[in-house]
């Protein structure tokens, strides 16, 4: 059987075998072209944003990244990517890799954010509205740290080539013993994304007592805003303005289910989308309920319209206006009662009036009551930041700790108990200063806010990736209809020939460090390898001088036999 | 890493191999084809012990990091079959005992090469990824070709009619040595916890071991006629 096996095999390959050759070796070769190649480490790198507003791009217009990597330290910059640590970074450095033409720029933030140091974290937080100020070229990356990528980090910072004092042998053993690593993303080149549709949600409780009731607008935006979008988390600005404004909600739709403080003032609540975005939810909700419809509360007997913005830590509160409030008027009431109650409850609080004009020049408008303010619609913010240039309400750094549940909380009190001392109009009836009227079965819930601003900051909620289907959208319609009537979605999409705003997508990447080795470990391992060989040809060459000590050592054996 | 990267191991894989062709003079015989012949017989081998692997071993299923000691053994003597193939390879071949055994180890040796090393170094060394491994593995098809010399050498003493009784016990636990070789290598590397250029190494000394052993066997057989 083995003899005919054997025969078979003879003839085919006797016959066909330069045949086989030519069809079985390029099939192969294709088959196993495409490298399936198995990286060192592999780990997921987040983006910086990119985006076009009023037609100005901003932030990093590309996403793909294939070079070697190098610390910043490194003489050679260019076409190379740059790896640098959160704790050694600096605005300095970020320019210099991007004056030298790096490939990429991959900066490592540590896995907590909240035990950095506070200057550090500081210093980046006033960093990131300057890199994102101008449209970078190249793409900026950022990762969070573990040990893997520490280690790349390190091999990195001692492979850069040292100048100066090392030897030849020195350099030789280096680029035998140290590594290089290759990043490369695995996603395609960026494109914006068409038809993004941002929603605004508003609900309503009606007043008691007749028609054409004035109406208050409660307003707060819940997207946050990041260097990186997949990092934005926005705890402070604005989860706990989104979780007073469900408080308030909460509050005061329970005053209203009675008929004896069924008060006779609309309330009317909006949730709006793109806050960050130069207000874009709120702008389309302006047009939708000015220009267009016929009747809309919006378009009669407005008191004020309260926007809530950053409000979950400080020892302060600034009511920012764009015009001074006259006497007599709602606003004008609302900061009187706002001064009261901070006065008489909270007199550690310090409450004051901001007053900026609006200024149309800007790319930006600088608080969302501007908006309001342009349709002549008295309005107001309310926040513990003095003022809107602060870098906290921009900041991947603003994750919850940063909210303060107690101030959240106390500066909620303030709020509800100046809005209810408005409504029922208890200082014209001579209530006393220090009245509380949420106590007891009414008081503000810690929890509650808390529950709220913990679901708010488990996901980043930055206005890229929260579309209409989103759970973080679809959660607090549910949470707003627990309490208000008509709640309603509205949605924004940018104009297709000259669109407001164009979001760009690749936000979040795998990225895959390869361990490679410079070229010209190649050349040294080719020279020894050849030495080897030449070794191996003299020793099978010399077989004979091995064989004949054998057998001389053999010989003496074999005679004694 | 680059196609240089992959020209320097399959250079270091393969030049030995060409190297002892030419040197031992079976270019000279016109060997090709019958080294030829011999790869054939290694590819009918190696399927016939795959099938039988594949139809009498359950696949293990033990916890990671524990060593299937039996399994394993099982499995490596399956290797017995090799012994087969190679006889039926030099008995196939008229001529001298050096010749024989050259072809026979020449044929195995390569075609294991070019079965089980060329696709990974092909796919490997040429990817982005830099890794010892594929310059290890060429080093490791050096070694297994001074392996399949020794292997053949001694099979073929060991089916000598006129082998004398003094060498019977030897020549069989060299042979049991051969085909354990793996085995025991994997053994080691377990029991001891080798790194890859130390296992690389233990594996060098002992097949340099064996081969010298078969080597005198050889010499010895020869010469006493």
């Amino acid at each position: 059987m083995f003899e005919e096996a054997s025969e078979v095999f003879d003839n085919m390959f006797k016959t066909s075998f330069p045949l086989t050759f030519i069809v079985f070796i390029p099939a192969v070769l294709i088959l196993v072209s495409p490298l399936p190649a198995e990286a060192a480490h592999e780990f997921t790198v987040y983006r910086m944003q990119q985006y076009d507003l009023q037609g100005q791009p901003y932030g990093t217009r590309n996403a793909i990244l294939n070079t070697e990597a190098r610390s910043v330290e490194a003489e050679v910059l260019s076409r190379r990517c740059v790896i640098m640590r959160l704790v050694d970074f600096s605005y300095e450095k970020y320019q210099k890799a991007l004056r030298q033409s790096a490939g990429a720029v991959v900066i490592i933030l540590p896995k907590n954010m909240s035990t950095m140091p506070q200057d550090i974290v500081q210093q980046f937080m006033e960093l990131e509205p300057e890199m994102l100020a101008t449209e970078t070229i190249v793409p900026v990356y950022f990762a969070l740290e573990d040990d893997e990528l520490l280690s790349i980090y390190t091999q990195t910072l001692t492979s850069s080539p040292t100048q100066g004092s090392s030897t030849a042998a020195e350099v030789l053993l280096h680029t035998a013993t140290a590594n290089g690593f290759q990043m490369v993303t695995s996603g395609a080149q960026s494109k914006a994304i068409s038809d993004w549709a941002i929603t605004s949600l508003e609900g309503r409780l009606a007043g008691v007592g007749g028609e054409d009731l004035p109406t208050i607008v409660l307003v707060a935006h819940y997207d946050a805003f990041g260097v990186a979008p997949w990092l934005s988390y926005g705890a402070d600005s604005n989860g706990s303005g989104v979780s007073m404004l469900l408080e308030l909600a909460r509050l005061f739709s329970r005053l209203y289910t009675y008929k004896r403080t069924h008060a006779g003032y609309n309330l009317l609540f909006f949730v709006s989308g793109g806050g960050k975005f130069n207000y874009q939810g709120t702008k389309r909700w302006l047009e939708d309920n000015l220009d267009h419809t016929d009747s809309s509360l919006l378009q009669d007997n407005v008191a004020f319209v309260l926007c809530l913005d950053t409000l979950g830590n400080g020892d302060g509160l600034h009511l920012h206006v764009s015009k001074p409030p006259k006497e007599g008027t709602p606003q004008h009431a609302l900061l009187k009662e706002l001064e009261t109650v901070v006065a008489s409850q909270y007199p550690e609080l310090k409450f004051s009036m901001v007053h900026k004009k609006i200024n149309l020049a800007d790319d930006t408008l600088a608080w969302e009551h501007e908006r309001f303010g342009i349709r002549r619609l008295p309005a107001f913010t309310l926040s513990h930041l003095p003022s809107h240039r602060l870098a906290q309400r921009s900041s991947i750094m603003d994750v919850r700790p940063h909210v303060d549940l107690r101030k959240l909380s106390r500066n909620t009190k303030v709020v509800a108990e100046a809005l209810a001392r408005v409504i029922y109009n208890l200082t014209e009836k001579g209530a006393p200063e220090d009245l509380q009227i949420f106590t007891e079965q009414m008081q503000v819930q810690e929890e509650q806010l808390s529950s709220v601003v913990d679901w708010l900051t488990a996901q980043p909620r930055a206005a890229q990736l929260l579309d209409k289907d989103s759970s973080v959208v679809s959660t607090l319609e549910h949470q707003l209809g627990r309490y208000l009537k008509d709640v309603k979605r509205h949605y924004v999409k940018a104009d297709k020939r000259d669109p407001e705003f164009v979001f760009y997508d690749q936000l979040k990447q795998t990225m895959n460090a390869y361990r490679v080795k410079p070229a010209i470990f190649d050349l040294l391992l080719a020279v020894c390898i050849a030495a080897y060989l030449g070794v191996m040809y003299l020793a099978i060459q010399n077989f004979g001088l091995l064989y004949g000590v054998i057998r001389k050592v053999t010989q003496p054996k074999t005679k004694t036999h | 890493m680059t196609l240089f990267h992959f020209g320097n191991c399959f250079a270091l894989a393969y030049f030995p191999y060409f190297i002892t062709y030419k040197c031992s003079g079976l270019s000279e015989y016109n060997a090709f084809w019958r080294c030829v012949q011999a790869g054939a017989t290694y590819l009918f081998v190696q399927l016939c012990k795959m099938l039988f692997l594949a139809t009498f071993f359950p696949t293990w299923e033990g916890g990671a990091g524990v060593y299937d000691f039996v399994g394993e053994f099982m499995k490596a003597t399956v290797d017995l079959a090799d012994l087969l193939g190679l006889h039926l390879v030099m008995s196939r071949n008229a001529g001298k005992g050096e010749y024989k055994i050259m072809v026979a180890a020449m044929g195995w040796a390569t075609a294991e090469l070019v079965m089980s090393r060329c696709l990974p170094l092909w796919v490997g060394a040429r990817g982005i990824e830099f890794d010892w491994k594929y310059i290890q593995m060429s080093f490791d098809s050096n070694i297994s070709l001074v392996h399949y010399i020794a292997m053949a050498s001694v099979v073929w003493m060991f089916t000598r009619y006129d082998l004398p009784k003094s060498f019977r016990l030897p020549v069989t636990v060299l042979l049991g040595l051969c085909v354990y070789k793996a085995f025991l290598m994997e053994l080691f590397v377990h029991m001891f916890l080798l790194g890859s250029w130390t296992a690389l190494l233990v594996k060098a000394i002992l097949t340099g071991v064996v081969s010298l052993c078969s080597l005198f066997l050889f010499v010895t057989l020869v010469h006493s006629n």
